[in-house]
């Protein structure tokens, strides 16, 4: 019945909403495709020029770089961020004193914005660096990388933490209690029950971290902008800079294509996590 | 009652989403605008000024942009996108052009072009004139010409490379006794800076060679005097005011404070920074000297020219194209706009109807001319894209910091220069 | 065990001061005059010879027009969120109820949106923004309604999927028109969800840079971000004081707003995740 009377009601419902969508999203994303194929700098002229974007960016080692580094980059930064975030939630569930303040403090860097964060941790780490003789991160392709990672940490703990502390304080008391009495250590109540009780958590800050480190920008363009020599260039940038910074009619289609094949790692990834999370539904 | 006010609310809404939408053509257009996409930031605060006098005078609406440092190419790209594109726009040169060249309004026969000095200041495509050269500049070495007396020294004592570098060893060497914290400003490598280096003192080898393979272009350098490039740049990094590892964080803003202060005798800059010297120094403190090479130093003067080329969107409307073009005019021609350009923004103008600057160091370059020296001219806008000068940047930066050896600094120079040129073709 | 505890909370109380550290150290040198905020110096605290007052605060209010930039990121912010809001809880509402093939079609197009990262469609975006004239604070939040409408209407449906449909069919056969429903019975239910949503999708707008600077008609509008971001290249120099003046005005605001609604904040956190 409400389905009935509301459905003629689309042009306030669901129209604005929809024909939002299709500017915001829909058209600039097909149109993203077709322009993949297309050699142009702006779209009043505009060439079809069929696969050879694709084919150039093959041959293009800035990407192949860019995309090894960010593999690296989003697989390390997860393990971290989720193991400490994982530890420091156990910690935080045992009714320790200032629980509430320290998650608080742990949580507040994920408000601020990529671009700021990137130039606060960049005065910060330039600083450290100098006084320990180290060359800075504009300089190193060593620093850089640790210098994204520690700031994504920073950034992201605090996050995951609260979704661990969420499904650590669903884990029932009296299951624990009662592995307890059954003879259980701490480890073995920690790895036979928390553990596995809180897995669809695990699975969400997994691809949560994943996918954030993969389409990291902002960050990686205040802090160290990709130097040196494009060594600390995420895929984003890359794309990015393909995309604005390199002059010459070639380099648009180029960057667009680059783009689908991003999407489409994406994508991957997402269909990973879609598969990793009903497998696990239908075993429970 | 509550429904009306619901149907409203939607309604309301429904018609801000439609109005937001649809489009919302300004009413000024049909008189033709100006959108000036300023390449020189340090000029950003004059040109504010000057298009505000203009709208004042005329009526006509111009807006300047000035793009950050080092971005001017991306903003370009991105705005030239855009339906109220730049109408007004830079290239830096022939390899700028290139890129640009199906945007460019044909200036053959405007006024503009009319009351050009010389020909040569037209930038060509065929027979087209793409761009116009709006301003002619010099750098080298500014002098403190106090410090250097201090230290023992006069201008003329520098005659030379070795001259020159066996000075400011001694200033080094003594520079606790003189009072300075260096002989150089420190060689910032930050992004508001570099060009410094990447750019303006890498030109000198790539004269030098064109001089003695008597060319003006290439698709592959050389090298041939990499190593002048190499004992100039060691003597900024060693007599310097700071650690080379220290330069990637340096600044445009600390080098120039760096002089400002008194804390360092030389400062490789440009005429353009005239006018933010002069608040400190008198004329009669200051001085440029030519970057002398060890090449030909006898006859070496400043390194003079453009890479300052006005283009006009030939993709604007007509309307707009028309108060562009009245509005470069009127900047190179009315009282107020020659006043503006020779003295806020310290420019030599190659317009007959040109004020004289009271730039000192403009007026050096026309000293040395006089003598005999022969101007440098400006070959790095045959470089062969922005992403080789930034592989020469990154090799420069690592090279002061020790972080990295002089041979990626040449293979950036000469195979980068290659693969870069191999891409425009 | 006792003990441990108390071990526990001074480790925390460490790390905790390790965490804020960064945006001390921030405070601490936007306080400083520009010239003693240099690399090597980043770590001494303001002295009598360094200490500028507020004048860098001053200057980064004054210069550049950065009250502006702070008026148009919050007009930003405010209306698309509202926007959002708004609209995708309608059209998550009639997604669930009315389940016709569009409605599904256009629910899946949502989630679908939600993998594609904004590289994919920067440049047709920004250009069909520019054309479509949606370039100016005003009106920019219609893009952010079309490119944030996935999470959003992602979040909402799974919610109203969990009201039961009695209460609407009850309203209804009282004589409450859909939007009489939809704002007397169904806006109250959806609070919680509408708080969440609110949060994520104004930490979201508020701290974005790429989509405002591609989009936003640069001759007269800047948000905060890319006014930090231009600090930086700006004039061909970096006034260092301005800009950590410039970036704790960015951030202050943000921590004030969450130490007042921090418990919203987690909660819609947790609801974004467990749904996400």
């Amino acid at each position: 019945m409400v389905g009935k009377t509301i459905k003629k009601y689309w042009p306030i419902f669901l129209l604005p909403t929809a024909a939002a969508f299709c500017i915001g999203f829909l058209w600039p994303f097909l149109w993203g495709i077709y322009l993949s194929f297309c050699q142009f700098t702006t779209v009043n002229k505009v060439n079809f020029v069929g696969f050879s974007n694709y084919a150039k960016i093959l041959a293009d080692s800035t990407f192949s770089h860019a995309f090894w580094l960010t593999v690296l980059f989003a697989v390390l930064s997860s393990i971290l961020i989720n193991v400490i975030a994982f530890l420091i939630a156990l910690a935080l569930t045992k009714g320790i004193r200032g629980t509430n303040t320290f998650r608080t403090v742990f949580f507040m860097p994920n408000l601020i914005g990529g671009i700021v964060l990137g130039y606060i941790w960049q005065t910060l780490l330039n600083g450290i660096l100098m006084s320990m003789g180290q060359p800075l991160l504009a300089l190193s392709a060593k620093n850089g990388f640790w210098g994204m990672i520690i700031l994504l940490c920073w950034q992201q703990i605090g996050y995951m933490m609260i979704i661990y502390i969420a499904g650590l304080s669903n884990v029932p008391g009296d299951l624990i209690e009662a592995a307890m009495v059954d003879g259980a250590n701490r480890l073995q109540t920690l790895f036979r029950i928390k553990i596995p009780m809180i897995m669809s958590s695990v699975t969400i800050c997994t691809f949560l971290t994943l996918t954030n480190g993969f389409k990291m920008f902002d960050q990686n363009l205040s802090l160290t902008g990709g130097d040196p020599k494009k060594a600390t260039q995420l895929l984003a940038l890359n794309i990015y800079d393909t995309f604005y910074a390199r002059s010459g009619p070639q380099w648009k289609g180029i960057g667009q294509a680059k783009a689908v094949v991003f999407f489409l790692i994406v994508v991957i990834i997402a269909l990973a996590q879609l598969r990793v999370t009903s497998s696990r539904e239908v075993q429970q | 009652m509550k429904k009306a006010i619901s149907v409203l609310i939607s309604a309301a809404m429904a018609i801000s989403m439609l109005a937001g939408t649809a489009a919302t053509v300004s009413a000024d257009e049909a008189a033709g605008q100006v959108y000036y996409l300023n390449f020189k930031p340090e000029a950003d605060e004059a040109w504010q000024n000057l298009a505000k006098a203009y709208t004042e005078e005329t009526g006509v609406p111009v807006s300047v942009v000035t793009a950050a440092s080092g971005e001017y190419e991306t903003t370009l790209m991105s705005e030239m996108g855009k339906s109220d594109a730049p109408t007004l726009f830079q290239v830096n040169g022939p390899v700028g052009l290139a890129n640009w060249k199906d945007y460019c309004y044909d200036l053959a026969g405007s006024e503009i072009a009319g009351n050009l000095t010389s020909d040569a200041f037209e930038l060509k495509d065929g027979d087209a004139v793409a761009g116009i050269a709006y301003v002619i500049e010099s750098y080298g070495i500014i002098v403190n010409k106090a410090l250097l007396e201090k230290a023992g020294y006069t201008l003329e004592d520098i005659t030379g490379f070795d001259a020159l570098k066996e000075i400011a060893d001694d200033i080094q060497a003594r520079k606790d006794e003189i009072g300075v914290d260096g002989a150089f400003t420190c060689a910032g490598m930050d992004g508001s800076s570099d060009w410094r280096f990447k750019t303006h003192l890498a030109n000198l080898p790539i004269y030098y060679e064109y001089q003695a393979d008597g060319i003006d272009n290439t698709d592959a350098i050389k090298g041939s005097f990499l190593d002048n490039y190499k004992a100039m740049f060691d003597l900024y990094i060693t007599d310097s005011t700071c650690d080379g590892a220290e330069l990637s964080a340096k600044t445009m803003d600390d080098s120039r404070a760096e002089f400002v202060d008194g804390k360092a005798v030389f400062y490789q800059n440009g005429s353009w920074e005239y006018s933010s010297l002069s608040e400190t120094y008198s004329d009669d403190e200051l001085a440029m000297i030519p970057i002398y090479f060890g090449v030909d130093d006898e006859n070496q003067g400043l390194c003079t020219g453009t890479e300052n080329y006005w283009c006009v969107n030939n993709s604007a409307s007509e309307e707009d194209i028309q108060a562009t073009l009245d509005f470069i005019n009127w900047c190179v021609t009315s009282e107020t706009g020659t006043t503006a350009l020779a003295n806020d923004m310290g420019f030599v103008i190659p317009f007959t109807t040109a004020q004289e600057s009271p730039n000192l160091f403009v007026k050096q370059d026309g000293e040395y001319t006089a003598a005999g020296k022969t101007p440098v001219s400006w070959n790095f806008t045959t470089m062969p894209s922005e992403e080789w000068k930034n592989g020469v940047g990154s090799a420069l930066t690592a090279y002061a910091a020790g972080t990295g050896e002089w041979d990626e600094v040449v293979s950036a120079f000469v195979d980068g220069w290659a693969a870069e040129a191999a891409l425009a073709a | 065990m006792k003990k441990k505890t108390a071990f526990l909370t001074v480790f925390f109380t460490f790390l905790s001061i390790v965490w804020i550290y960064p945006i001390v150290t921030i405070l601490l040198n936007s306080l400083k005059d520009t010239k003693s905020i240099t690399t090597k110096d980043v770590f001494n605290l303001p002295t009598s010879a360094t200490f500028a007052g507020l004048s860098n605060y001053v200057e980064s209010v004054t210069g550049m027009s950065f009250l502006k930039s702070f008026f148009f990121s919050l007009l930003i912010s405010v209306t698309s969120v509202l926007l959002i809001l708004l609209c995708c809880s309608m059209a998550a509402w009639y997604v669930v109820r009315v389940n016709s093939t569009i409605a599904k079609i256009f629910y899946y197009l949502c989630i679908f949106s939600m993998v594609v990262p904004f590289q994919m469609v920067m440049f047709t975006l920004a250009t069909t923004a520019d054309r479509l004239k949606l370039n100016t604070p005003y009106n920019i939040c219609v893009i952010y309604l079309g490119f944030g409408a996935g999470l959003a209407v992602f979040m909402f449906t799974g919610f109203v999927k969990s009201i039961p449909l009695e209460i609407e069919e009850a309203a209804m056969i009282d004589g409450c028109s859909p939007l009489q429903t939809y704002f007397n019975v169904l806006i109250p239910i959806l609070k919680p969800t509408i708080i969440s949503t609110a949060i994520l999708e104004t930490m979201w707008v508020w701290n974005d840079y790429l989509l405002p600077t591609l989009v936003l008609d640069i001759k007269k509008y800047r948000t905060i971000p890319m006014a930090i971001q231009y600090f930086r290249g700006s004039y061909g120099t970096v006034n260092m004081g301005a800009m950590m003046a410039s970036i704790m005005i960015d951030i202050i605001p943000i921590i004030i707003m969450y130490l007042v609604c921090q418990r919203y904040i987690i909660e819609g956190v947790i609801a974004g995740a467990v749904k996400g």
